[in-house]
């Protein structure tokens, strides 16, 4: 299986992070949709190491491993935000909370 | 191990917390603020140096930890843009000092004025995309808890969390452009990359590539449809950050831009920059048009920071050598004047306790330094003559008669004029004779903040009168640019 396969996988998981954080109303569920869009790039990313045949760039490996850690702080830096946000209103909707104008 | 301005950053923010102990062992916040400032000093003294060593071409180290190898690749271009970083983050740090002085926290808030600082010295320093992603990021979340430190207002809290998530979609779509390219060339050093494309066909992916990096990097650097998050976070960040994210962290994304352009997309470059170059005017119009409706000082500036984002990718996209001149000189007259005037709007605020235009009226009577200032950095954005935004709009429009986009020039003429009628609404208001209520008992500015403000305002008026040595430099930075390919081929 080469890696057109994989690549198609990535870019509809990338589709339904996009979706995710265009559709969901709760603040934790973006969050998610975040996270499934860097998982996608991390994806791509191991799926592209393979391009010798026989042999696997561990530059790829390493690199996720580092970008893992990065969306770790992300999320924590995000939760942190939802956190003071539900202290302050009282709800997880995003809808709820939009005085801001666009 | 990395360039002397950026071990020196990094060793002084992780140093950071034990200045916010000692700050709050003797109960003084300023022992955080002078330190931040100090530190930043130091930094772009040590600028000097690396910029002997660049002038004489770039200097790439390796550096070596464990599984994975970073490179950094100092040039001409990233010199002069660690120098504005650094310029404009001192004077922000030592406006801080009196300005975050009443907040609890702020030992915190220097420890990540730092680390943004240090992402975004980092990269530009960076020699490889994957280095870059990773002082980007840490450029990023340090900038998201930033926007959200005002205390007791619920917008901050609101705002960051648009900004997180718009820009974190960016970040991974950035990260999903360049595996794209890691997967063509098995290789993400820029030199690298631009001896993989730069004679090569244009593939599929390649296109890709470019457009998914487009959208990525375009989020940070506020790009037409992708802006929304701009003038929420940048006006619920406290000043000083409001200066900061406005001047210098989204022309981080520009940089990254310029870089990949003339590296990675050159075999898709004639067109990619037509896109550019649409996107460019689209962003220059609504960033000139929506100002006009805001009532608040901090979103109008927001705002007009969009426009001044459509001149500088306008320079990018007409692509010659003049051109990039005027994109980065833009850049770093943006900073000083769009500093300038955020830290004047701060410190009014700070006095007046609104944000509102109108309860601004007559504001010029009471803080008359202040508002001179204000003036100043505001007809600076506007274009006027003798000041140094005029001199690099010049340097675009007369880039863009030179490669007939005659109507690229005269969009950006236009555009400049209409966002005269906007600045110079909030003049009128400064000088009008009867004083608002909230304006009764304010009076001028602590000298803290008012040493960064004149600063900055002198730098704007020299570098209009003699744009010489600026100009000079951002030569040398986008003909190294746009000759990184011939330098490495030899």
């Amino acid at each position: 299986m080469g890696p057109s396969y994989y690549l198609a996988f990535v870019f509809a998981l990338w589709a339904v992070g996009i979706y995710c954080l265009a559709t969901k109303r709760n603040m934790l569920r973006m969050i998610f949709g975040l996270e499934i869009m860097i998982n996608a790039a991390n994806l791509s990313f191991i799926s592209l190491a393979t391009g010798v045949p026989g042999f696997v760039d561990p530059l790829a490996h390493s690199i996720v491993i580092v970008s893992i850690g990065l969306s770790g702080a992300v999320s924590a830096v995000a939760i942190t935000l939802v956190v003071y946000a539900y202290r302050q209103y009282g709800t997880l909707d995003i809808r709820e909370l939009k005085r801001l104008r666009g | 191990m990395f360039a002397l301005p950026l071990d020196l950053l990094l060793l002084f923010t992780a140093l950071s917390p034990l200045a916010g102990i000692l700050a709050a062992r003797m109960r003084r916040n300023a022992i955080s603020g002078v330190y931040s400032a100090a530190a930043l000093a130091a930094a772009a003294v040590s600028i000097y140096p690396v910029y002997q060593g660049a002038s004489a071409g770039a200097v790439s180290s390796i550096v070596n930890v464990g599984a994975f190898t970073s490179y950094m690749r100092v040039d001409m271009l990233a010199v002069a843009m660690s120098a504005v970083f650094l310029m404009l983050g001192v004077a922000a740090a030592v406006y801080s000092i009196s300005y975050m002085s009443k907040e609890r926290g702020s030992p915190l808030y220097y420890s990540l004025l730092l680390s943004m600082i240090s992402g975004m010295v980092g990269v530009v320093y960076s020699g490889d995309l994957f280095t870059l992603f990773v002082f980007w990021e840490m450029m990023c979340i340090s900038s998201y808890v930033l926007v959200a430190f005002s205390r007791g207002s619920g917008d901050s809290v609101e705002a960051a969390f648009k900004y997180l998530v718009m820009s974190g979609a960016g970040s991974a779509t950035i990260l999903l452009g360049i595996s794209l390219l890691y997967g063509m060339s098995g290789t993400l050093s820029f030199e690298g990359l631009a001896l993989a494309f730069g004679r090569s066909e244009p593939s599929l992916w390649i296109y890709v590539a470019s457009i998914v990096s487009l959208v990525g990097f375009g989020v940070k650097a506020a790009v037409v449809p992708l802006h929304t998050w701009l003038p929420d976070a940048h006006s619920a960040a406290p000043s000083p950050i409001s200066a900061l994210l406005s001047g210098v962290v989204i022309e981080a994304g520009v940089y990254a831009l310029c870089r990949l352009c003339f590296t990675a997309f050159l075999p898709v470059q004639s067109q990619w920059l037509p896109i550019v170059m649409v996107l460019s005017v689209v962003t220059m119009v609504v960033g000139n048009v929506m100002p006009l409706l805001q009532g608040d000082v901090k979103r109008l500036l927001a705002y007009s920071s969009i426009g001044h984002m459509g001149y500088i990718l306008a320079g990018l996209s007409i692509g010659t050598q003049l051109a990039l001149t005027g994109t980065f000189l833009h850049i770093f007259n943006h900073a000083l004047m769009k500093g300038a005037a955020f830290l004047c709007v701060g410190a009014i605020i700070y006095r007046i306790g609104s944000r509102q235009i109108g309860d601004m009226s007559g504001i010029a009577r009471r803080m008359p330094i202040t508002a001179t200032a204000l003036a100043i950095s505001l007809f600076a954005l506007i274009g006027m003559p003798p000041l140094n935004g005029f001199i690099s709009e010049l340097t675009i429009v007369t880039a863009a008669f030179q490669s007939d986009l005659v109507w690229l020039g005269i969009a950006v003429i236009l555009n400049s004029v209409l966002s005269a009628s906007y600045y110079l609404r909030v003049i009128r208001v400064m000088l009008q004779p009867t004083a608002s209520e909230a304006v009764q008992g304010a009076k001028e500015a602590p000298w803290l903040m008012l040493l960064p403000i004149c600063a900055l305002v002198g730098m704007i008026v020299i570098f209009g009168l003699w744009p010489d040595p600026v100009m000079d430099l951002m030569q040398r930075s986008a003909a190294g640019l746009i000759t990184l390919l011939s330098q490495v081929t030899g």
